[in-house]
């Protein structure tokens, strides 16, 4: 396996996972922005720092702030290519890399990404209005799992797909702990201050739902949603494929069939360890964006170690 | 389908001037005689659709991104009687003979210069003359592992080598994808008469490739090289990898260590490349040596070539011989080198550096083909018969600026082949590109890639300028009694 392809294969799979992680986000913003009372005053720009473009959006709207409007944010998040992780860029990204690599992958794969390319561009605008924007959210988001389904269903079990299955696990560990970031920062801001705790476990609401991890929350924790629960759940649980733990633990079970790389265990073991050893409870009570900002840390020292090991050759 | 109207004014591969089909062509011509306007469309539309859901593509770049457009597909096969491609083929292994030990003399002692049968004032001036490769004595001798020869075939029948293509000849993805599509959309011909088979190229093309490491024995471990993605060419590039189990490199996956060997950055370290299938121009293989800002390459190829430890096909400097002034030679080093009498005639040619050709080619622009001797893709030329006095003035002063740059050809009748259009079967000018594969022994595609002009009249059959393709059936007639000759 050239060290470029598995590089490639590694990219694919993280703006495959990283476009419908975004479109959920925004997804799940939309619904929880037509929750909230009139009291309640819902902020998008959390989400803008959440998958790290924030810079970005204060470059193309450096007066508004937080007043941004609802139609500016979401075309920022979704449409814009100066936006280096919107949607729209993370689809032409996956694709550029692919039509590199189209030998390597099944031809439906290249055709499920075209098919997602060519939506956006004919319906993107269309999706920003609000009143096409859950159905239009809905297709990217199976699209990309239609993506992930082949990658699944008709991919040897070769080296060249344990890169992939490594790109999946980082970007999604990656993802969660982000989005956890964005629900813990204050989505949404009570005008009263005895409303607060109520609110804020509908915003956990959210970041449990923008996971596609709501249904799977009740049935394994069975309590009310509140921040502590929501927080070991999302970081700790061990079946919820979309869980911090459960993504390390799958890159760790690929590690013993790739050439050893020291640095590459080294690096991972740390994060499962700042995982492991997590309280949720006092996260809870403190602000748990310090501790998501940390293990992205980790999981960026990870990946340094991932194409000093592999990537380079 | 309906041949009634079917008229042309030169020779026709498939219909003879009385309107009846040629023997070989009998079959198909009846077949789709027997098929409904409204079942062509079908048949015309699956194909098209096949086409696509393969992938059959080639990489345009307009307006800052890349486009991928289909090889337009016309229905109908041309077919060559087995007898005929038997006496072609045989003339291509000819040619290719006399080219490789042309290369090599060239590179060696140049004796056929010495004994002035080809004037040292032609290689003096050839801009794909490499002076690094002086001395090389590749394996076997061979140097053009892989061409593609374009074959025409003039109003009263006969065939002529046009040009030979011996740098990074493309499109024998296409005779093999077209060959694909044929077989899904006429089954029943395929049933009932004897098409020769044309899916062994990929293994044939293994071999060749393999023949040249320098570890024999071993497996070797074979790349083929790409520019990347951005080249017109590339889907060809990753379906023949594909197609041969080889891995599809660029530049910068290549280098060249201290012991000469090149390596490929593999995510188990480096590994040792043997064969580079190069489909990249020689010019840009190595900064080292050629273009130095060059990255489709890899810095010290070129050494670890020299030292034998890496095989290059083509071998660098093999375009020598892919010249349009070198290819009016080609008769002469077959009688030079192999004492023989040329299978294949040349299509007549007029070398402007010669003083009295070029005044005939001066005073008769207008009847005339002139093309540049380096050029491709059917670039930089002039069609004297359809060309505007202001395009014959800027040629007179092209060909008296840099006569050894210019030669001229007549303008060929060429053959046409019926294609699918609203209003039935129309013909259309074509050329035939078969690929020749040369190692210890001379391997040849059964038929090759048929190129055809899609707008009528029209005599320009190359893919980036609007040309389309059709599957080349050669015939064994032997079993239905005829030995395909007509006319």
């Amino acid at each position: 396996m050239l060290s470029r392809v598995a590089d490639n294969l590694y990219w694919f799979s993280r703006y495959v996972r990283r476009a419908e992680n975004t479109a959920r986000l925004v997804g799940v913003g939309s619904l929880l922005q037509l929750d909230l009372p009139r009291s309640v005053r819902f902020a998008w720009r959390p989400m803008v720092d959440t998958v790290g473009a924030g810079d970005a959006f204060a470059e193309l709207f450096p007066s508004t702030g937080d007043d941004a409007t609802d139609a500016d944010v979401v075309r920022f998040l979704l449409l814009d290519e100066r936006n280096p992780s919107s949607l729209r860029s993370s689809v032409d990204g996956a694709r550029e890399i692919l039509r590199g690599i189209r030998d390597t992958l099944p031809g439906e794969v290249w055709e499920a990404i075209n098919d997602l390319y060519l939506y956006i561009e004919a319906n993107g605008e269309r999706g920003v209005s609000r009143r096409y924007r859950i159905e239009f959210i809905t297709r990217i988001a199976d699209g990309c799992l239609k993506v992930s389904g082949l990658l699944t269903a008709n991919v040897s079990r070769d080296i060249g797909f344990q890169f992939l299955r490594l790109g999946t696990a980082i970007e999604q560990a990656d993802m969660t702990t982000r989005i956890i970031d964005a629900g813990a920062s204050g989505l949404v801001t009570p005008r009263n201050e005895d409303d607060r705790e109520a609110f804020q476990n509908m915003q956990w609401m959210a970041v449990l739902r923008s996971l596609a991890a709501y249904q799977m929350y009740r049935r394994h924790v069975r309590q009310r949603v509140t921040a502590e629960h929501a927080l070991r759940f999302l970081l700790q649980n061990s079946e919820f494929p979309r869980s911090v733990q459960f993504c390390l633990t799958r890159a760790l079970s690929v590690l013993p069939t790739m050439p050893p790389r020291p640095g590459v265990d080294r690096s991972l073991n740390r994060v499962v360890g700042l995982i492991r050893n997590a309280d949720p409870a006092i996260l809870a009570a403190r602000n748990p964006a310090v501790f998501m900002d940390e293990i992205q840390v980790h999981l960026g020292t990870f990946h340094a170690a991932l194409a000093d090991g592999y990537f380079r050759g | 389908m309906d041949w009634a109207k079917y008229r042309t004014t030169t020779f026709d591969e498939l219909i003879q001037a009385d309107g009846q089909p040629r023997p070989a062509a009998r079959r198909l011509v009846e077949y789709l005689g027997g098929l409904s306007g409204r079942e062509i469309a079908e048949r015309q539309l699956a194909a098209d659709v096949i086409a696509r859901v393969m992938g059959i593509t080639f990489t345009v770049y307009s307006d800052g991104r890349n486009v991928d457009r289909t090889l337009p597909f016309d229905l109908i096969p041309r077919v060559i009687p087995l007898t005929e491609w038997t006496r072609t083929e045989a003339g291509l292994k000819q040619r290719m003979r006399a080219l490789n030990l042309f290369i090599g003399d060239i590179y060696g002692k140049q004796q056929i210069v010495k004994d002035k049968v080809f004037p040292a004032m032609l290689l003096k001036d050839s801009v794909n003359f490499r002076e690094q490769c002086v001395g090389m004595q590749p394996p076997l001798g061979v140097w053009a592992h892989i061409c593609g020869s374009d074959l025409v075939r003039d109003g009263d029948g006969t065939l002529y080598a046009l040009e030979d293509n011996l740098r990074i000849p493309s499109g024998v993805s296409y005779m093999l994808e077209n060959r694909m599509v044929a077989k899904r959309v006429f089954p029943e011909l395929f049933e009932t008469s004897s098409i020769l088979p044309v899916d062994d190229y990929p293994a044939q093309l293994y071999d060749t490739l393999a023949a040249l490491s320098p570890r024999p024995g071993d497996t070797p471990v074979i790349a083929l090289l790409t520019p990347g993605v951005f080249n017109s060419a590339y889907f060809e590039h990753a379906y023949l990898a594909q197609a041969m189990g080889i891995e599809l490199v660029e530049g910068n996956d290549l280098f060249v260590a201290d012991d000469d060997c090149t390596y490929m950055r593999t995510v188990y370290g480096a590994q040792r490349v043997d064969v580079i299938y190069r489909r990249v121009d020689d010019l840009f293989i190595d900064p080292e040596v050629f273009h130095a800002d060059s990255v489709l390459g890899a810095p010290g190829l070129m050494r670890s070539w020299r030292a034998g430890k890496v095989a290059l096909a083509n071998a660098p400097g093999a375009g020598v011989a892919d010249d349009k002034v070198v290819f009016a030679y080609v008769p002469k080093m077959i009688k030079y080198y192999l004492d023989e009498e040329p299978i294949l005639p040349n299509v007549p040619s007029f070398l402007c550096h010669d003083a009295k050709e070029r005044k005939y080619v001066l005073e008769n622009l207008d009847k005339l083909v002139v093309k540049p001797a380096n050029e491709s893709g059917g670039y930089g030329m002039l069609i004297g018969p359809r060309s505007t006095k202001r395009e014959r003035d800027k040629f007179r002063k092209l060909i008296e600026a840099d006569p050894r740059n210019y030669m001229a050809q007549p303008t060929l009748a060429l053959s046409t082949a019926p294609i699918v259009t609203d209003d039935g079967p129309s013909p259309r000018h074509l050329d035939l590109r078969p690929f020749v594969l040369s190692r210890e022994d001379i391997y040849v595609t059964t038929g090759g890639l048929t190129r055809v002009a899609m707008e009528a009249g029209s005599l320009v059959v190359n893919s980036s300028q609007g040309g389309g393709a059709k599957d080349t059936w050669v015939v064994d007639m032997s079993d239905e009694g005829m030995d395909g000759e007509s006319d």
